[in-house]
């Protein structure tokens, strides 16, 4: 959980320093879904990265998005969705394409979610959202490295 | 009852969260003071661990743009010493006592703009403690963009020019006809109530009028760029802000002399 945490602050530290040029991706999401789905011999309860997804949306609802549950509401939904779809899925099927399937699902809804609420003008918030999804990109690759060879040595 | 297995309980635990997440939606959406309450405190404890990345963020922005600004200000300094000497020359005319200045500006910096409230309202860090007051005009460039609506001790929250709830008295500079600032929550301006008989051009300037102590009179605005229908007896008139309302990096707050209060 402590790593959660530390990737909370790292993104917002990084919209901080980005801020009015672009919106940062969802990474704490992307992470708590990684943590979640990544293979440790048996299944763990879910819901305490449901919840751990929750609290770090509603936090950075109150810090940046004016829309306080939101992101929380997001966040959960797509992690407890990737949680089922990969407990429904056979052994064989647990795969690290479906798994970067899940998160770049995750980072692309969530994306939307937000846009849909956004006031700023429209090109505007369609350069920020192409952006933001642009930005992901880089970071589901990586994550997806990880999770990689995380299952590769867990094999 | 049996015991749930591993699914139901992620079922589970996935709905009561989206709902509660949903229910705090609505909640906080209703009820404006718990939300900045929360807000404040959130971005109160968040102030420390950011202000290093802040403060980079600043420094990059500033090194980058430093040949620019310097150059417009130079030109917006010579112009505003050109005015004032000209002032200073026409009250020794009319042989008017200068009063001591009792205003200065407070500089500031936007650290908060959020994209669902784009129109509506930013945050800055400047508060109480650096002397910026409740309902202080906000200037960028010398233009009108808001007044302050919160403040805490190190930051204030400005109501945005264009925000729909913003309404101001303002003057046209050329006819000195009195009407209301208002936006509309889009990014547009209108000047309401000025009667229809009227005659006001494309171009002419709007700036504020005398409102109080925290507001200067004479504070420019924007432009009349156009008109709409005759709506409830007036012209409302369409006005571009002076101000960049998109790029609002660097502001400036009015702050009167200690001890004003609103007339």
């Amino acid at each position: 959980m402590i790593a959660l945490v530390v990737v909370w602050l790292l993104q917002d530290f990084f919209q901080v320093f980005t801020m009015g040029i672009l919106i940062a991706p969802n990474v704490f999401l992307m992470s708590v879904i990684f943590m979640a789905l990544k293979p440790r011999g048996e299944f763990e309860n879910f819901g305490v990265f449901i919840w751990a997804a929750f609290l770090g949306g509603l936090v950075w609802d109150l810090r940046w998005t004016n829309l306080p549950g939101l992101t929380a509401a997001v966040n959960s939904a797509m992690t407890a969705a990737a949680c089922i779809i990969w407990r429904k899925m056979p052994v064989q099927g647990r795969s690290v394409a479906l798994f970067t399937i899940m998160t770049s699902v995750s980072m692309v809804v969530s994306g939307l979610v937000h846009f849909l609420f956004w006031t700023m003008p429209s090109q505007a918030a369609l350069r920020q959202l192409a952006v933001q999804q642009l930005t992901g990109v880089p970071v589901i690759a990586v994550i997806s490295l990880i999770f990689w060879r995380v299952s590769d040595r867990h094999v | 009852m049996p015991m749930m297995n591993g699914e139901q309980r992620t079922w589970l635990h996935g709905c009561i969260s989206v709902l509660l997440g949903l229910c705090l939606l609505w909640t906080m959406t209703a009820s404006q003071p718990i939300k900045y309450a929360a807000l404040d405190v959130v971005n109160t404890v968040l102030y420390y661990p950011e202000k290093p990345f802040m403060e980079l963020r600043m420094l990059l922005k500033f090194s980058s743009n430093w040949v620019l600004e310097r150059a417009s200000l130079n030109e917006r300094v010579s112009q505003l010493e050109l005015e004032n000497r000209l002032l200073s020359e026409a009250l020794q005319k009319a042989s008017v006592k200068v009063p001591p200045q009792k205003a200065f500006y407070v500089p500031a910096l936007v650290t908060l703009r959020y994209p669902e409230e784009w129109w509506q309202e930013l945050r800055i860090n400047k508060g109480l403690k650096d002397g910026v007051r409740e309902g202080a005009a906000v200037t960028s460039e010398g233009s009108l963009i808001g007044r302050v609506v919160r403040l805490g001790d190190h930051y204030a929250w400005v109501e945005l020019i264009t925000s729909s709830s913003f309404l101001l008295a303002a003057a046209v500079d050329e006819t000195r006809d009195l009407g209301v600032i208002n936006g509309d929550g889009m990014g547009n301006l209108r000047l309401l109530y000025i009667p229809p008989e009227k005659v006001l051009k494309h171009g002419m300037n709007i700036s504020t009028s005398l409102i109080n102590d925290h507001i200067p009179p004479g504070l420019k605005i924007g432009t009349i760029i156009g008109e709409d229908e005759l709506k409830d007896g007036y012209i409302p008139r369409r006005v571009r802000s002076n101000a960049h309302m998109t790029q609002l990096y660097n502001v400036e707050v009015f702050s009167a002399a200690a001890g004003g209060e609103n007339r």
